[in-house]
């Protein structure tokens, strides 16, 4: 019987959907339209514009470096957000110490700050006049795969987190009891029931590591150019609109069909 | 007088299955009906289908003699507790009671003394000012059948109201509402259960249901004493059911004749209850070997094995029980003896 | 219950503090740090002075610190009641259109931000809406930016939310928009407000869109921390940090004790 009553819910009864249902979602759909749809299919539209033909801009040395900055430092940077958070959130969960809740509870603040503050921190730590000393590592897309794994590693740990709370201790304790050791445990127990949870929190940092500006506009330097960074300094400093368009559009293709694809091998996966 | 509730040829169907197959059924004013059947059998959806969260894909539902199959559920004025009473979480006890009276407007008097009438009916006049995370089960579901009632419907649909409560509190709840219904005589009550019990104590009459269709419906009397089919003959209460043939010579158990109430041509099983069975001679003996005996204070249950047919006897305590393997005679009367048509509502 | 072992636990826990607090802790520190010192040349900072504060919270810092209060304030507001409209609609929609809805308001967590803020700026410097040079085109970038958040909170919480409560208020005789001011909306209640912080510090640390943006008398906070940090202040733009951190966490405070006391069972 529960199983036809939860048929139910999502729909065929007309309890819980309004007279006209079509009519009540138009409004905020007509306001996204306003805001962000038609200003994004303006940006389209100069993209096209005749005078800076796509070919330019691909052609031009420093966009197809900031191209491939971009996607191999948001990659890499997920992949070891992905196994640090993990681990991480691993020990917090299945080999708690005191304190653990603390930090788990410091990981949600974490997420509550912007993403800069991680460079400015390594700009002390590791800049001209830092802790390390005169090191130029900043100005390397390696400090900025640092600050970007540094900032975006909690985004990973918290659904991670939430899995694991879903976790059965009694059946880690079974599998125990049966001699399993820890790394079978984890890769026979604990692994498949957070897949989902990694698919999501993946999904998202490779997104927002595509699409991160922040981090980069703090490292000051002119070593490291990614697309949204080049989106900027043509529309801002160069002033020239339809090529800052053209970049934006190429961006807005790798995030959304990345973001895209993730979604549907995750969903594969079983999230 | 008008029907209090009635299924006219009522189905429903999701994404092509049929979870309700043409239901005709008519609850007359003040009488309590139970719709009885295990789960899947359509019951909760026939009692949603008066409610107005499902929509019939055929037949109409009437109630008080109006057609309310396209009327929205805020527009039929029914009574409603469902199992897990959906009490608001975030309204004290007395607004969760006034909350059907400030949906329709009655002026603020009105309302007050209408609430505090409705908590005093089921015994929680104390409890205005509580939230429901601070009250028990049982006193969650007092509640909640005040909720439904404060807006005086004329009908009041409960779908297992008694589940959620353990064995001790439902038998108390059981006798509530009963006196109840004392108290509110013109107001029908169907009443959802998969519970036997619940069904033969409260219901004027029980509407049996499994898959999907009504197999049968009468007072519990009758269902209990003369049922149609081996489904409610095994649902309302237990039953022993054993092969029959019929034929001009009359009824046979194997090669034993037996006599039964009334031949139907074609009927192939014999239900007897088990409290009707007698052990040692009588009319319509059966001879066996006991299987398994289970003492349970009052009565003994026996548990014999004849020709290969398990027989279930309750038998008044006995001071010398038979025990494991033991020749026994078993006896019943002709009119205990029920004949059940084979192929009734299984199709 | 992993590890069982006194050794194997203490080996498991250095390897944890060795990756997490150089990694996470440090940060802050440097930054909490840096905002007391004039000079940072060794381990430690040196010349401690609290005058970054006095200059953080008065003139143009105290400016920029309103500025992106009442930014943050009126996006997450804007965000909240759009994002909110669209999931309580898209829940009474067939599954076909809430799918198409659901994907049409997560799509600007895909976009970058500096693209949006492209696209607005490309979008409102023409009539006939001409929001350039005013602080309306910076805070309707950031409602544009948070309002996925806010809708994917909010979904998330009606699918949880047990229609049990909304068919009872519906027999009681409640109307659906009686049902959705009197239960659905105060059942969401702790999910509106977690949306709402959240919100909130998204929008306090929007950079990338503002950049593109920003009219000079609508200076947020992390744009002052930039322009201060790109000319060399890196030891005031540190204080300035710690005071964004501060706020953000503050008004965080005030909105989960409203959702404590919104929150049932």
């Amino acid at each position: 019987m529960s199983e036809v009553v939860r048929r139910v819910r999502g729909g065929g009864g007309w309890a819980r959907s309004s007279p006209r249902p079509l009519g009540v979602a138009l409004p905020p759909v007509l306001i996204l339209t306003l805001l962000f749809l038609y200003p994004l299919a303006l940006v389209v539209q100069q993209s096209f514009q005749p005078g800076t033909a796509y070919g330019d801009v691909f052609a031009s040395e420093l966009f197809r470096t900031a191209l491939w900055t971009t996607v191999w430092i948001a990659v890499v940077s997920t992949l070891e957000c992905l196994v640090l958070g993990f681990v991480l959130a691993l020990v917090i969960a299945f080999v708690p110490f005191p304190g653990a809740r603390t930090v788990a509870r410091f990981i949600d603040v974490y997420l509550s700050f912007p993403s800069f503050l991680i460079t400015l921190a390594l700009l002390f730590i590791y800049g001209t006049t830092g802790i390390v000393g005169s090191f130029q590592f900043l100005a390397t897309p390696w400090g900025v795969l640092l600050a970007e794994v540094t900032y975006f590693t909690p985004f990973v740990m918290r659904p991670v987190l939430a899995a694991f709370s879903q976790v059965d201790t009694a059946q880690l304790e079974a599998a125990s009891s049966l001699g399993a050791r820890a790394p079978r445990i984890i890769r026979q127990v604990i692994l498949p029931e957070a897949l989902p949870a990694l698919a999501a929190g993946g999904s998202l940092v490779l997104v927002l590591c595509l699409n991160e500006f922040g981090i980069v506009l703090f490292t000051g330097a002119k070593g490291v150019t990614t697309l949204p960074m080049l989106v900027y300094s043509k529309a801002i400093l160069e002033s020239d609109y339809p090529g800052a368009c053209v970049v934006a559009v190429v961006n807005v293709l790798i995030s959304v069909g990345l973001y895209g694809l993730y979604r549907v091998v995750s969903r594969r996966v079983g999230a | 007088m008008t029907d209090g509730i009635r299924f006219d040829s009522v189905t429903v169907a999701y994404d092509g299955n049929v979870v309700l197959d043409s239901l005709d059924l008519t609850v007359a004013p003040g009488e309590v009906m139970a719709l009885l059947g295990p789960s899947g059998s359509g019951k909760t959806t026939a009692l949603r289908a008066v409610a107005g969260f499902v929509r019939p894909a055929s037949g109409r539902v009437f109630l008080g003699g109006r057609d309310v199959t396209d009327l929205p559920p805020y527009l039929r004025g029914v009574g409603m507790v469902v199992q897990q009473y959906a009490l608001f979480p975030h309204l004290r006890v007395e607004d969760n009671v006034a909350f059907g009276l400030k949906a329709r407007k009655v002026a603020r008097g009105e309302i007050r003394t209408r609430v505090a009438e409705a908590l005093e009916m089921v015994g929680m006049a104390e409890y205005g000012r509580r939230y429901p995370r601070e009250l028990s089960g049982g006193q969650q579901q007092r509640v909640a059948i005040a909720r439904a009632l404060a807006i005086r419907p004329g009908v009041l649909l409960l779908d297992e109201p008694l589940s959620a409560l353990d064995a001790q509190l439902r038998s108390g709840m059981l006798a509530e509402l009963s006196r109840l219904h004392r108290e509110l005589p013109e107001v029908s009550i169907l009443y959802v259960t998969h519970d036997q019990v619940e069904a033969l104590t409260l219901a004027d009459r029980i509407a049996v249901m499994d898959r999907a269709r009504l197999q049968e419906c009468g007072t519990p009397r009758e269902l209990y004493r003369a049922p149609k089919s081996e489904f409610t003959a095994s649902f309302v209460g237990s039953a022993n059911l054993l092969p029959v043939t019929v034929g001009e010579r009359g009824v046979f158990f194997g090669e034993r004749r037996v006599e039964v109430r009334g031949v139907v041509p074609g009927a192939a099983t014999l239900c007897v209850r088990p409290h009707l069975v007698g052990l040692g001679a009588g009319p319509n003996q059966l001879a066996g070997v006991v299987r398994e005996i289970q003492w349970r204070g009052a009565t003994h249950r026996l548990y014999v094995d004849v020709d290969g047919h398990r027989v279930v006897a309750d038998v008044p305590e006995l001071k010398k029980p038979p025990v494991y393997g033991d020749a026994v005679m078993l006896h019943f009367a002709p009119e205990d003896a029920v004949l059940l048509s084979v192929g009734v509502g299984d199709e | 219950m992993l590890v069982h072992s006194r050794k194997a636990k203490w080996a498991v826990w250095l390897v944890f503090a060795v990756l997490f607090l150089p990694l996470f802790a440090l940060p802050l520190l440097v930054v909490l740090g840096a905002s007391f010192a004039t000079n940072w040349s060794g381990v430690l900072p040196s010349g401690f002075t609290v005058s970054h504060y006095t200059a953080a919270t008065r003139g143009e810092a105290l400016q920029a610190l309103t500025t992106s209060l009442v930014t943050a304030l009126t996006a997450s507001l804007l965000a909240l009641t759009v994002g909110t409209w669209a999931a309580l609609a898209a829940a009474g929609l067939k599954k076909r259109q809430r799918r198409l809805l659901d994907a049409l308001f997560v799509l600007p967590v895909a976009v970058p931000s500096v693209v949006v803020g492209l696209a607005i700026l490309v979008a409102f410097s023409k009539p006939p809406v001409l929001l350039n040079g005013t602080r309306w085109i910076v805070i309707l970038a950031h409602a544009v930016l948070v309002t996925a958040f806010a809708h994917q909170s909010v979904s998330a919480a009606i699918v949880r939310l047990d229609p049990a409560y909304e068919q009872a208020a519906a027999s009681l005789g409640a109307r659906p928009v009686y049902v959705l001011w009197r239960i659905r909306l105060p059942l969401l209640l702790p999910s509106l407000t977690a949306a709402a912080g959240l919100c909130f510090a998204l929008s306090m640390g929007e950079l990338s869109a503002t950049m593109m943006l920003y009219p000079p008398d609508w200076t947020t906070l992390p744009v002052l921390i930039y322009s201060a940090t790109d000319r060399g202040a890196l030891f005031a733009g540190s204080a300035l940090a710690v005071v964004l951190m501060t706020a953000t966490l503050l008004v965080l405070l005030i909105v989960s004790r409203v959702r404590t006391r919104a929150s049932y069972r």
